[in-house]
């Protein structure tokens, strides 16, 4: 299990693989999912009895056409940005951490609690109050499943996703028995004070700062791994960690703590949804952005440069998706389906591209 | 006494859906294919198995379709594993939401948007002559649907064939060391393929059990989580039937015991009931870990022109 997940198959071992053997390998997979999923979903959507160029057309321009568009896709950015780096961190140990969902609700409802029971507090001490209490409870929900991983070998993919389970109660526990709102409609809290919440940025009608954080973390994480040497040991634990350990590189204490930072990214994306969207925790606000992240992050590949710009892509989809369902009447799910045969078909691709791209090489 | 006998029957019909979804995670891992797509295909049976009874009136139909379904995403992971040599956990991740995806979607799709909840007939019991009628036992073990009785036969059977058969045999020896079952001519490639397919038939059977003895009725969170419990119940199940059986005993008995709890109006959180499944799992990971022993290659991809594996 600790063995790299995302090299493509058949590497080949060429010292400096030509021009065309490095762009089949880069772009070909690309752009062969990208049109096989969107050829393959389309012809669903025309067999449903819709118009899938309609569709697709509805799905890529509602982000553009409106300030609320762009509004509502960078806001979606932010938690997906969030949670796909969140996973890809520990999988460039090969762990997998399937809790970013768990680890969003619980920094959420401390955010949330934080936010109320401190809600007259000014803005300049209880916003960071509010987002700090987010992130240290992803650190303490991943740090289970990471304790749990370097002291007993429990296997991080069922321990993280059975503390998913665990958090919809606690959410539902603060949410009806402790700061309830029955006003909401659903299980909620109470709104937060009003110097826990984020302000917006540009606009009418504007993005909540959170955003800026999420670039910022984004930026810091590229940063990290890709030009220190905490990250370089990152990489050299995932690759070989047999190779790792004997040069010195404590591999399972990585592993561990990549978790953790992994939490807290997710964390730090609860308590920006709390803050900057909801302006409350509530039922449902995880939506569907842990398993979106897991197929942000395979399809970026694990790379912290390439997360934020597929995340994009995704949020792009995920804001079209639901006004698809509204103007044409495809149902919304079959965006996930067309996120899902990219992700297949990316995988596929990639055995071809390596073969042709071994032939020209 | 009544009331045990109840508690023991709701456990019995509890125990189905971790039995087979665990016993078909057991089958691809005991031939070293790990899936963790569970979830998803439960989800994408539990769908099928509904729509088609209700469309059909025939919950039969919907069951096979059910396992027909799920065992071609069996056989998907299988074969991007074996033939392409794809990671088994980004493979089956992908699959997963596939699979979630077209669960909601062909619901939505045939049922639409209605006020009304669609519902079909939950299975009917089969009460075995002779053995029903033994007190306390009979209802408890022998006045059941037809899945319960399929899944204690399937445990059985599976025990014998893999324990008992040379073709059982052939099978683990390619989860442990598929390098040497190949030199023995043992066809690695295609017993990863058919067990895969059939662990992926027995999780679509697992999640068409749910709308189709519990609710009657699909729900998007109706699977809440139990394939993913099935995978830790295989893990601490030692990858053994029997031990499997035990441990899905475990599993169905805290949902019953939850439920009853939360019933009888007893003075704790709803919350807290709720999570005792999960947190168990947890703890007893923490200790079954230790002594189940896992197939060697589990997880891992056979190459015959590696050096290496």
């Amino acid at each position: 299990m600790t063995a790299p997940v995302l090299t493509e198959p058949d590497v080949v071992l060429t010292a400096r693989p030509s021009l065309a053997a490095r762009l089949l390998r880069g772009v070909l997979p690309y752009v062969l999912a990208l049109v096989l999923a969107f050829v393959v979903a389309g012809i669903v959507i025309a067999a449903l009895g819709y118009d899938p160029i309609e569709a697709y057309r509805t799905i890529f321009t509602t982000s553009f056409r409106t300030g609320f568009g762009f509004t509502e896709t960078l806001t979606k950015w932010v938690p997906l940005t969030l949670l796909a780096l969140g996973f890809t961190i520990p999988l460039a140990v090969g762990r997998f951490n399937i809790g970013g969902e768990g680890q969003l609700l619980v920094g959420a409802t401390a955010a949330a609690g934080v936010g109320i029971v401190y809600a007259d507090l000014p803005s300049a001490v209880l916003l960071p109050l509010v987002i700090i209490a987010g992130v240290l409870a992803g650190v303490v929900w991943a740090g289970i499943a990471a304790f749990l991983m370097g002291r007993f070998h429990v296997n991080e993919i069922l321990s993280t996703v059975l503390l998913n389970f665990v958090s919809f109660q606690v959410l539902d526990y603060a949410a009806t028995e402790v700061w309830s709102d029955p006003a909401a409609g659903v299980a909620a809290t109470r709104r937060v004070g009003e110097g826990a919440e984020l302000p917006t940025i540009g606009g009418p009608p504007g993005v909540h700062a959170g955003l800026l954080l999420a670039a910022l973390v984004a930026l810091a994480t590229i940063v990290v791994t890709r030009r220190t040497a905490a990250g370089f040991e990152l990489r050299a634990a995932g690759t070989n960690p047999r190779a790792a350990g004997i040069n010195g590189i404590r591999v399972e204490r990585i592993a561990v703590i990549a978790l953790i930072i992994g939490g807290a990214l997710g964390g730090l994306a609860g308590a920006l949804e709390v803050s900057g969207v909801h302006g409350r925790a509530l039922e449902g606000m995880q939506s569907n952005f842990l398993l979106l992240g897991i197929i942000i992050g395979l399809i970026a590949r694990g790379s912290a440069l390439w997360v934020p710009v597929v995340a994009f892509g995704i949020a792009i989809l995920e804001v079209g998706a639901s006004s698809m369902q509204r103007t044409v009447g495809v149902p919304a799910e079959m965006v996930l389906i067309i996120e899902a045969l990219i992700l297949i078909f990316l995988l596929l691709s990639d055995v071809i591209a390596g073969r042709l791209a071994r032939r020209v090489a | 006494m009544n009331e045990f006998a109840t508690l023991a029957q709701l456990t019995v019909v509890a125990m189905v859906p971790y039995l087979l979804a665990s016993l078909g995670t057991m089958l691809g891992g005991l031939a070293g294919v790990f899936s963790v797509s569970q979830e998803g295909v439960m989800l994408l049976g539990a769908s099928v198995g509904f729509l088609i009874s209700y469309s059909t009136g025939s919950t039969a139909v919907g069951i096979l379709l059910a396992a027909a379904v799920g065992a071609l995403f069996g056989f998907a992971l299988g074969w991007a594993t074996t033939v392409l040599r794809l990671d088994q956990f980004v493979v089956g991740l992908a699959l997963f939401f596939a699979a979630t995806g077209l669960a909601g979607l062909l619901f939505r799709v045939v049922i639409g948007q209605t006020g009304q909840t669609p519902l079909v007939d939950t299975l009917p019991r089969l009460e075995i002559p002779l053995l029903s009628d033994i007190p306390l036992l009979g209802t408890a073990l022998f006045s059941h649907n037809v899945l319960v009785y399929f899944a204690a036969l399937l445990t059985v059977g599976l025990w014998f064939f893999l324990y008992r058969t040379r073709a059982g045999l052939n099978l683990r020896s390619v989860g442990e060391n598929p390098k040497a079952a190949d030199s023995l001519g043992i066809p690695v490639k295609s017993i990863r393929l058919w067990t895969t397919a059939a662990g992926g038939a027995l999780m679509g059977i697992a999640g068409a059990y749910l709308p189709l003895v519990y609710t009657g009725t699909f729900t998007e969170g109706i699977v809440g989580g139990r394939g993913w419990l099935a995978i830790a119940l295989t893990f601490f199940g030692g990858w053994r039937p029997q031990y499997i059986a035990a441990g899905a005993l475990f599993f169905a008995t805290m949902d019953v015991v939850a439920l009853r709890a939360e019933v009888s109006g007893i003075d704790i959180p709803s919350q807290v009931l709720l999570v005792v499944p999960y947190i168990a799992t947890l703890i007893v990971m923490v200790f079954a870990l230790r002594w189940a022993r896992v197939p060697e290659f589990l997880g891992k991809n056979y190459d015959r022109e590696s050096r290496t594996g």
